[in-house]
C-alpha cells in the first residue's frame, strides 16, 4: 500500500464535485498528500469511485452525497464533516456545470435556466463557504480555493450562467479574502483553462492536440492533475500570505488573447 | 460630430511623439473640438502631411519639430507653446515606434530605440509639460498605448514592454498629481488600420479573431481623446480604456 502523508498530515479537506475531473485529481492530490478529504458531490457512483481510489492509495477519504445548490445538503454535508472528522481545514469549491445545453439566443433562456447556472456555479460555492466560515473562525485557520474560469474573467459567446456566475466567484474570492483576512483564512481562485477531464492519466499523450488545443499557447489541454497541484500548493501552509489570489492557469492563453494563437508578424524598426 | 458637451474652444493641446499615424487623427480632431493643437515631432516632412488635413484650422495649428526623446527639445517646444498660447491644457503622447521580431534576434540597438521613443519619451514629455500643468492646478494627459500594453502578443516583446511601460506610468502618476487638478489616462487600441488589409494569411487570421469582424479605423479613437481632454471628465483619472471592436473581452 503506498503511502499517503505529506504537509497535509491531519488536516481536512471537503472537495465539492469530488467525484470527477479536476475535483477527482485535486482529491486524490490532497489524500495523498496526508488529508482526509471529503467527497462532496451529487453523482453517488462517482463520488464512491473516488473514495474507493483514495482507499486504494491508502489514503482516507469519506463521500456524502450532496447537492450544493441545496442549502440544507450543504449544512448536513459539513456538519457530518466536523462529526466524522472532527475538523475541517481546506474548503475546495468545484462542482459546477461546465455549460448548459450550448448557447442559445438571450430571448430564450428562461428564468429557470439562469437561475440554474447562477445558483450551480456561484449560489453553490458561497453556501459552502457560508457553512464551513464559522468553523474557520472558531479554529483560527482555513483555506479555500474557488475554481472558477478563464470564462469569468473574459467573455465568450453566448456563456451568460457560466461566464457571469464564475465571474461573481472570482470577486466572492476577492470579498471573503479582505473580510477574513485577519482571522488567518485564506481564499483564492483558480481559473483553469481548457482542462480535458477525459484523460486522468498524468502524462498527456505525445502530439495529443486538436483544432481546438492548437489554439492554447502551450499546444496541449489542460489534464486535471494541473489544476490539482495548484489546488494542492494553495491548500498548504506554504501559501500562508496568498489571499485572494487570482490563478489562471490555462496553458498560456489568458496572458495573450488579442491576437489567434500562432499570429506572429515581423515588422522591422522603420525610422520616424 | 462631437456633442458641444465636450468642446475644447480655447484650450491648448500639444501632441507629441508620433508624426505619421496618430498625430494626424489626434490633432484634426482636437483642432474639430475647438482646442489649439501643437504637433510635436521629429519628422518634419509627415508633418506637412498632417498640415493638409485640417487647412481650416490654420490659426490654432503648428508643428514644432521636436525629438521628443531629448528633453532640450522638449523644453524648448514647450516655453514655445507657453510663449504664445500662455498655458498648456492637454497633452496627447502618441509615441508608437512598432517592433516585432522573434525575441533572440532583437538587438540593444533595437531594444533601446524602441524604448526611448514609446516610453522614455513619455517621461520626459509628462516631466516637462506637466510641470506647466502644476502651476496651472489643472491639466489633461493622455497616454496613447496599444492594448499590448496589457497583453502578450508573439513577436511584440519589446513593444509589448515599452507600452506595459506608458500603461503603469499612466496609473502611478495618476496617483501623484491627482490632487493637482491633472488627470492621467490611457487608450489602449485594438487592431487598427487607414486601409481595408486583406490577403496576408495573418492579417485573415487576425480579423476573424476581432469580435467586430474588421479593423478599427483610426478616427474612431479621437472621440475618447475628446472626452479625456474635455472637462467633463475631471473624475475619471488613472484608467485604461479601450478602442478595440471588443477583443480585450474576448476569451
Amino acid at each position: 500500500m503506498a503511502q499517503c502523508k505529506g504537509t497535509l498530515n491531519g488536516k481536512v479537506a471537503i472537495v465539492t464535485g469530488g467525484g470527477t475531473g479536476l475535483g477527482k485529481a485535486a482529491s486524490l492530490l490532497l489524500a495523498k498528500e496526508g488529508a482526509a478529504v471529503v467527497i462532496a458531490a451529487r453523482r453517488v457512483h462517482a463520488i464512491e469511485q473516488t473514495v474507493k481510489d483514495i482507499s486504494e492509495l491508502g489514503g482516507k477519504a469519506i463521500a456524502i452525497p450532496t447537492d450544493i445548490t441545496n442549502t440544507i445538503h450543504v449544512k448536513k454535508m459539513v456538519e457530518r464533516t466536523v462529526s466524522e472528522l472532527g475538523r475541517i481545514d481546506i474548503l475546495v469549491n468545484n462542482a459546477g456545470i461546465v455549460r448548459g445545453q450550448g448557447p442559445k439566443p438571450i430571448w430564450d433562456i428562461s428564468d429557470d435556466e439562469w437561475r440554474l447556472g447562477i445558483e450551480t456555479n456561484l449560489s453553490g460555492t458561497f453556501y459552502c463557504c457560508r457553512s464551513v466560515m464559522k468553523y474557520f473562525v472558531d479554529q483560527g485557520h482555513g483555506k479555500i480555493i474557488n475554481i472558477a474560469s478563464g470564462n469569468g474573467m473574459r467573455g465568450a459567446r453566448g456563456d451568460y450562467m457560466y461566464g457571469t456566475a464564475k465571474a461573481g466567484v472570482i470577486n466572492l474570492t476577492r470579498i471573503l479574502a479582505i473580510t477574513f483576512a485577519q482571522s488567518n483564512i485564506q481564499v483564492n481562485c483558480i481559473a483553469p483553462g481548457y482542462v480535458d477531464v477525459r484523460h486522468m492519466q498524468p502524462e498527456p499523450a505525445v502530439g495529443e492536440t486538436n483544432r481546438t488545443a492548437k489554439f492554447i499557447p502551450v499546444g496541449r489541454f489542460g489534464i486535471p492533475d494541473d489544476i490539482g497541484y495548484l489546488v494542492l500548493f494553495l491548500a498548504s501552509s506554504s501559501s500562508d500570505y496568498i489571499t485572494g489570489g487570482l490563478f489562471p492557469n490555462d496553458g498560456g492563453g489568458l496572458a495573450g488573447g488579442i491576437a489567434p494563437t500562432g499570429f506572429a508578424p515581423i515588422i522591422g524598426p522603420e525610422a520616424y | 460630430m462631437i456633442s458641444k458637451a465636450f468642446k475644447l474652444d480655447g484650450k491648448t493641446a500639444i501632441v507629441a511623439g508620433d508624426s505619421k499615424y496618430w498625430s494626424k487623427y489626434v490633432s484634426k480632431i482636437l483642432l474639430e473640438a475647438g482646442a489649439n493643437v501643437i504637433v510635436a515631432s521629429k519628422n518634419t516632412r509627415s508633418l506637412d502631411e498632417i498640415k493638409d488635413v485640417s487647412p481650416g484650422y490654420k490659426q490654432s495649428f503648428i508643428v514644432i519639430p521636436t525629438d521628443t526623446t531629448d528633453r532640450l527639445q522638449i523644453e524648448s517646444m514647450t516655453e514655445q507653446v507657453i510663449n504664445k498660447f500662455g498655458r498648456i491644457d492637454i497633452l496627447v503622447n502618441t509615441s508608437n515606434l512598432l517592433l516585432a521580431k522573434p525575441f533572440l534576434k532583437i538587438s540593444e540597438d533595437e531594444l533601446y530605440q524602441v524604448f526611448d521613443t514609446n516610453l522614455v519619451s513619455v517621461f520626459h514629455c509628462c516631466q516637462i509639460v506637466g510641470k506647466e500643468m502644476i502651476k496651472q492646478k489643472k491639466g489633461r494627459i493622455i497616454n496613447m498605448v496599444s492594448c499590448m500594453a496589457e497583453r502578450g502578443v508573439e513577436n511584440f516583446s519589446v513593444y509589448c514592454m515599452s507600452m506595459g511601460g506608458v500603461l503603469q506610468l499612466t496609473r502611478a502618476l495618476n496617483l501623484e498629481w491627482a490632487g493637482s487638478g491633472i488627470t492621467v489616462n490611457a487608450i489602449g487600441t485594438g487592431w487598427m488600420s487607414e486601409t481595408e488589409k486583406t490577403g496576408d494569411i495573418n492579417e485573415e487570421s487576425l480579423l476573424k479573431y476581432i469580435p467586430l469582424k474588421r479593423y478599427g479605423k483610426p478616427d474612431e479613437v479621437g472621440p475618447l481623446v475628446v472626452y479625456l481632454a474635455s472637462d467633463t471628465s475631471d473624475f475619471l483619472s488613472g484608467q485604461f480604456l479601450y478602442v478595440d471592436g471588443a477583443v480585450m473581452s474576448h476569451l
